[in-house]
């Protein structure tokens, strides 16, 4: 055997011993999913002022330099109420009916929180991957990038929330007891908007063109969700098909609650010309909704949580 | 608690060659068995992939300051990446006990449409501290980034010397137990990174446990009182930084007093002129790495000259330990000074005389310019590294003095003393001076 060939051989036997041993998982791998919880929070609460910051920063290069200033946070439900009135003004005409002051009430009361959905969507999916230079060289609970451009576009919503508010004393829509169904159903949307983030800036890390799917998903969603009409337009099966979207009980139950002061414990139910009756309106939407926004934004948080020690690597 | 701060047992890490993960469609099933934990095991080495680490093993306790050295790609930022929990090992386990910041990256999160102020808030809780934390340490970290003027600038407008003070005044205010620290001193002015040299140290004093990565040999063995050496996700060597920094610089030749680069593509060079070999010779010719600190040592640089008609200049820098900057030496040897030079092999020598450098290690930075045009055409950092060595011997500058000899040189120097009065008459000086003074 010559010298080089010997040399060879020993080095292979020494790559050869140098491979990793089998490994028991170690204790972080054992949590259980109460533990992994309990970290999420303790970590988000220990970040908190993180979380403010971006959320300040993203307020603020929003607004610096910006021509419009505080009118875009109203633009966006203002463009899509606008829009809604084109296409019910053609219905109405074909239909020869007449459009009241109440569609254009429960037009802005749907376009607001899709606004939010649209653009808290919108950011959140860019948030880890226009961020790359935090992720992989700092550590920190990675859900502050979503949520910061959630909360972000949450700011908006309020003021836009105000001209709303405006818009419906304007309307003379009057504050009803039915009217505080608001609150539970803005803490639904904000659940389901969060767990989506999540969901969209993860899978958005991984792969790139993502961003582009959201990006067609979030343009033609708003014809598949109730905000220029009411599912039960669509007849029996239609307004069910229609309440499969988790947004539309919360879109529509604002309408019914804020508008039509309506209890959301009690269901509608209108006679279609066909003879069977249409389900306008039943609390077990609003259960569905829920389950939704409640299991959607915990699978998903614990999915990027699971996810996130790859990030760094993956981005 | 123990005295343990950090510990990290047969840590291994893989990565894959160039692109991550080619199709949606490959990923969704690999992606799904790693979740269910069934699947090719962790623990194997796919197509395209490598250990970034093998087998790491260290502890430090509290206080210690540690610096880790290397070549590129040698692992040292994954070890960083993997303390930090920004990367989690393959296999292996790592503990760390107590608040730790990684400075992988001055000015992480720096948004250039916010001012400095705004800036200061967010790069401080990117970093880790609480906001009640910034609020206090406000005014400091202005005056220590020393931007009072610029605090309502967007950072955008900031130069890049200002925009480099910033960061690295909020890192520098981190009051972690554990600071881990990537290679940000190659910036900013001369003054500033001494500033930062300062910072560090006392941090160092406070009782915090210091990791420091860097090229910087001189910062390495003036901060660190122990250093680990890596190379290819290994650890060659743990122990006293002269020791690793020799060892790391001599590590692809057999000496640190002899640099050499037979192979003309992994010389450095430029158009004109190649390197070829760099030698540290003491006066019988003989290649040294240490020389007697009255003894005069050379320093022999050999390169090709590829071009013709061309005015060169090869030149020397020297550092010592702790970085400062001794002297620059050009070629002065009159016959080719100024002169264009043909093409040939070339050597160029300068002695450097005994009584003059301090004792310590001396690092050598060696290069070559064209002048007239002035073109670069190599400058190799730390190149050679040499110790300065005295053996109390009695005819040195000490005159009998046993104490250390601070400074950064150590020249021989002509003294004359001699008696000038007897003590009377020294006494009847002194007292009529007094009068003097009184009546003026």
């Amino acid at each position: 055997m010559s010298t080089t060939e010997q040399q060879t051989t020993e080095v292979l036997a020494a790559e050869s011993v140098l491979t990793p041993p089998m490994e028991a998982p170690t204790d972080e791998e054992r949590q259980t999913l109460w533990e992994t919880f309990h970290e999420i929070i303790y970590e988000l609460l220990q970040y908190r002022d993180l979380l403010f910051q971006l959320t300040l920063r993203d307020i603020r290069i929003r607004y610096k330099q910006a021509v419009m200033g505080v009118g875009w946070a109203i633009f966006m439900p203002m463009l899509i109420v606008a829009a809604g009135f084109v296409v019910r003004y053609a219905i109405a005409h074909m239909a020869k009916s007449e459009l009241n002051w109440g569609d254009f009430a429960a037009m802005g009361i749907k376009a607001l929180p899709w606004a939010f959905f649209v653009g808290a969507i919108g950011f959140a999916t860019t948030s880890l991957t226009s961020n790359i230079n935090l992720v992989t060289k700092i550590y920190f609970p990675r859900a502050v990038l979503p949520l910061s451009a959630v909360l972000a576009q949450a700011f908006d919503t309020a003021i836009g929330a105000a001209a709303i508010a405006a818009l419906l004393f304007f309307l003379e829509i009057r504050f009803s007891l039915q009217t505080l169904w608001a609150i539970p159903l803005l803490v639904l949307l904000f659940l389901f908007t969060v767990g989506m983030a999540f969901f969209v800036s993860c899978a958005n890390l991984f792969f790139r063109d993502v961003k582009y799917i959201v990006q067609v998903l979030l343009t033609f969603g708003i014809f598949f969700t109730p905000v220029f009409y009411e599912p039960s337009n669509f007849g029996p099966w239609g307004c069910h098909l229609m309440m499969l979207n988790p947004l539309a009980p919360l879109l529509e139950g604002s309408r019914l609650a804020i508008v039509e002061h309506h209890n959301l414990f009690h269901s509608i139910v209108l006679t279609s010309s066909g003879g069977l009756p249409i389900i306008a309106w039943h609390p077990a939407y609003l259960v569905y909704a829920a389950c939704w926004a409640v299991v959607g934004c915990l699978g998903a948080w614990l999915l990027f949580h699971k996810l996130q020690f790859l990030y760094a690597e993956y981005i | 608690m123990s005295d343990t701060t950090i510990e990290v047992c047969h840590a291994w890490k893989k990565f894959r060659h160039g692109d991550v993960h080619d199709s949606l469609r490959d990923l969704v099933p690999a992606l799904a068995h790693r979740l269910i934990g069934h699947g090719r095991k962790r623990t194997d080495l796919a197509k395209g992939e490598f250990w970034a680490l093998k087998d790491i093993s260290f502890q430090l306790k509290r206080g210690e300051i540690v610096g880790i050295i290397g070549p590129n790609g040698a692992g040292k930022s994954t070890i960083l990446k993997i303390l930090s929990r920004i990367l989690r090992p393959n296999s292996g386990r790592v503990r760390v006990d107590g608040r730790l910041s990684a400075l992988i990256e001055v000015g992480a999160g720096f948004h250039p449409d916010l001012n400095g102020r705004e800036n200061i808030y967010l790069n401080g809780t990117i970093l880790g501290m609480k906001k009640a934390e910034i609020d206090r340490k406000f005014d400091e970290i202005v005056a220590f980034a020393e931007i009072e003027k610029f605090l309502y600038t967007p950072v955008k407008r900031y130069s890049s010397g200002m925009y480099v003070r910033l960061a690295f005044a909020v890192a520098a205010h981190l009051e972690p137990e554990i600071f881990l620290v990537d290679e940000v001193l190659a910036v900013g002015d001369a003054r500033f990174q001494k500033k930062c040299l300062n910072k560090m140290q006392d941090v160092g004093q406070e009782g915090r446990t210091v990791i420091f990565v860097s090229h910087n040999m001189p910062a390495i063995t003036r901060l660190c009182k122990r250093a680990i050496l890596l190379d290819q996700g290994r650890i060659l060597q743990d122990g006293p930084p002269h020791q690793l920094v020799k060892a790391y610089l001599s590590s692809s030749l057999s000496t640190t007093g002899a640099r050499e680069w037979f192979d003309p593509a992994a010389a450095p060079g430029g158009e004109v002129a190649r390197l070829r070999t760099l030698r540290l010779r003491a006066e019988d010719g003989q290649v040294a790495e240490s020389v007697d600190i009255r003894r005069p040592i050379l320093i022999q640089m050999e390169y090709d000259v590829l071009k013709s008609g061309y005015i060169l200049m090869p030149y020397h820098h020297l550092y010592n330990e702790q970085g400062v900057f001794l002297f620059s030496a050009h070629d002065l040897d009159p016959t080719w000074r100024c002169r264009p030079r043909p093409v040939g092999r070339w050597v160029s020598t300068v002695q450097i005389p005994g009584n003059l450098l301090n004792e310590g290690t001396l690092f050598v930075s060696s290069g070559l310019m064209t002048l007239d045009p002035t073109i670069p055409q190599f400058h190799v950092r730390d190149v050679m590294v040499f110790q300065v060595i005295e053996s109390l011997d009695g005819d040195s500058t000490r005159g009998g003095w046993a104490g250390p000899m601070g400074g950064v040189v150590r020249p021989l120097l002509k003294w004359t003393t001699r008696v000038t009065a007897d003590t009377d008459e020294a006494a009847a000086l002194a007292a009529r001076k007094g009068d003097n003074e009184t009546n003026i």
